[in-house]
């Protein structure tokens, strides 16, 4: 009877999301395939080439800024006090809501705009081949520094997700402000745990901040999952909790 | 159907909107929810539709609380907001996305209120009047045909003739397995339609009765000379609008503002005479 998950009413809410927003997701699509082929075309001009790593540069540009707005685009819905009533009244549970949205903003917004990137990519190495000549190789679109940035964006994906649901206006500065904040935090802690652990040593970095050193040579495995699991699940579970407690 | 019981909000640092409410709704009613300007009428709407938490007590809907919102509640319960954006779709693109979610839903049904409400549903919803965008909103609710529906403030907004409209298409779709209430603090609009009464003051229900009981114990009307120990309540000079005992006179036409206007001043005799008489 209190069937709380049930997978049509998780793909008919992203049915109903991708229809609400059809216009902003088309132009913005629209933005991102014009954004990548300039600059894959203004790239091919100096060295009449597209390398792989130049492309996953382009397309890094674009995928994540974009990704992150139209999460925030997602969420309008649920945050602003005049269309929250009629969007939390639904009969759709939280974990529906949050998996619907999840799937939209990283599954489909992932496969899509790939799919044009490549496209795009495809069509301006032809039109770069014609125009300058440049090197026609396919296969530079593909490189395993794209799977990299794919990772990078479902991990801090899910705290842009919990900066739209918290805040109400200005979402996209506040969580900017709030993530720099923790950023900053972060680094404090780092230069604290560094000079606690190895002060004695003698092994403190003569160049750089030691926070740079430590994130960046003495990553430990316990701070990758630190840090993998605040970035990724542990802020599903904040927006779980987030989207279960909002009130209108 | 919906109990509510000992219930009690308020919003964040603020003294209490809602003390000590118990309510039980039942179906086949259609409930006027009456109340001055900030006396809790939205509020109370919001927590029985699962919008907002009870701070203490309880609201449930078939021994559910409403603030777990499962759907299985949700399918079962429609707000219509007094103030709401609707999307930049069409009328028909609203509907269909919609109503995937309310298995009891008429497109026949909509199709047929939009009609009468006189809107496009080609038109898109942007090009549309706050009134007629209302007049969606309302239809929409109508044909999703949940076992509760709530309307806040309907008629606000809407022209005259819209009223009537509303009106009429209100008379028109209700359902006997339906439980509706529609909070207003215009009390006029709504005599014709309702068949219970519920007033807030001071946070708390004071009236909570069915027209039917009221108008077996109560007249309202001018009262004579000899009516003079029997008024409850009277509003202007002598001659005005008066409540009395009803007695053995005929069954007089409910006057909603004054009873509203009395309940208000005296609150103590109405509901003793109503609760013993």
């Amino acid at each position: 009877m209190n069937q709380s998950f049930n997978i049509t009413r998780v793909f008919l809410f992203i049915k109903r999301d991708l229809l609400l927003l059809r216009g902003t997701i088309t132009s913005s699509l629209a933005v991102a395939a014009i954004l990548i082929f300039l600059f894959s075309i203004f790239n091919m001009i100096w060295d009449k080439q597209l390398t792989s790593e130049e492309f996953v540069g382009i397309f890094t540009l674009v995928f994540i800024p974009m990704g992150l707005l139209f999460s925030f685009a997602l969420f309008r819905e649920f945050s602003s006090p005049k269309t929250n009533h009629l969007y939390l009244a639904l009969p759709v549970s939280t974990s529906e809501r949050l998996l619907s949205k999840w799937i939209t903003a990283t599954l489909l917004y992932i496969v899509t705009i790939s799919i044009i990137a490549l496209a795009v990519g495809f069509i301006a190495l032809l039109v770069g081949g014609i125009l300058f000549g440049a090197n026609l190789d396919p296969l530079a679109l593909f490189s395993s520094s794209y799977w990299s940035i794919v990772g990078v964006y479902l991990f801090i994906q899910p705290i842009f997700m919990v900066g739209a649901m918290t805040f109400a206006k200005n979402r996209l500065v506040k969580t900017l402000l709030a993530l720099g904040l923790l950023t900053l935090g972060f680094i404090v802690f780092h230069l604290i745990l560094f000079g606690l652990l190895n002060g004695g040593f003698d092994v403190m970095p003569k160049n750089g901040m030691a926070s740079v050193s430590f994130i960046g040579a003495d990553f430990s495995t316990v701070g990758r999952w630190f840090y993998g699991l605040l970035f990724g699940p542990f802020m599903l579970v904040v927006a779980y909790f987030k989207m279960k407690e909002k009130e209108v | 159907m919906l109990h509510i019981r000992d219930l009690y909000f308020n919003y964040p640092n603020q003294v209490s909107v809602l003390k000590s409410i118990d309510l039980n709704l039942d179906t086949g009613n259609i409930y006027g929810l009456f109340g001055k300007n900030g006396e809790g009428k939205t509020t109370l709407i919001k927590v029985i539709t699962g919008l907002l938490y009870p701070k203490s007590g309880e609201c449930r809907f078939d021994n559910i609380p409403t603030s777990q919102r499962y759907p299985s509640v949700l399918q079962e319960v429609f707000l219509v907001p007094e103030d709401f954006e609707l999307p930049a779709v069409s009328v028909n693109t609203f509907a269909t996305m919609n109503s995937k979610f309310y298995p009891n839903f008429s497109q026949e049904h909509f199709d047929s209120l939009l009609k009468e409400f006189n809107i496009n549903p080609l038109k898109t919803i942007p090009t549309l009047s706050f009134g007629q965008k209302k007049k969606v909103l309302i239809a929409f609710g109508i044909a999703v045909n949940t076992s509760l529906l709530l309307m806040d403030e309907p008629t606000n907004g809407l022209d005259i003739p819209s009223k009537s409209q509303f009106r009429k298409v209100m008379a028109a779709s209700v359902d006997k397995g339906q439980c509706i209430v529609i909070s207003t603090h215009q009390v006029r609009d709504l005599h014709s339609l309702i068949n219970h009464v519920i007033i807030l003051d001071d946070a708390r229900v004071v009236l909570n009765q069915s027209l039917q009981r009221i108008s077996e114990v109560l007249w309202f009307g001018r009262a004579s000379g000899q009516d003079k120990n029997e008024i409850v309540h009277s509003e202007g000079a002598f001659g005005g609008k008066t409540i009395v005992k009803r007695g053995e006179k005929d069954e007089s036409e409910m006057d909603l503002e004054l009873l509203f206007n009395g309940v208000l001043q005296e609150r103590q005799t109405i509901n003793q005479l109503l609760e013993h008489a």
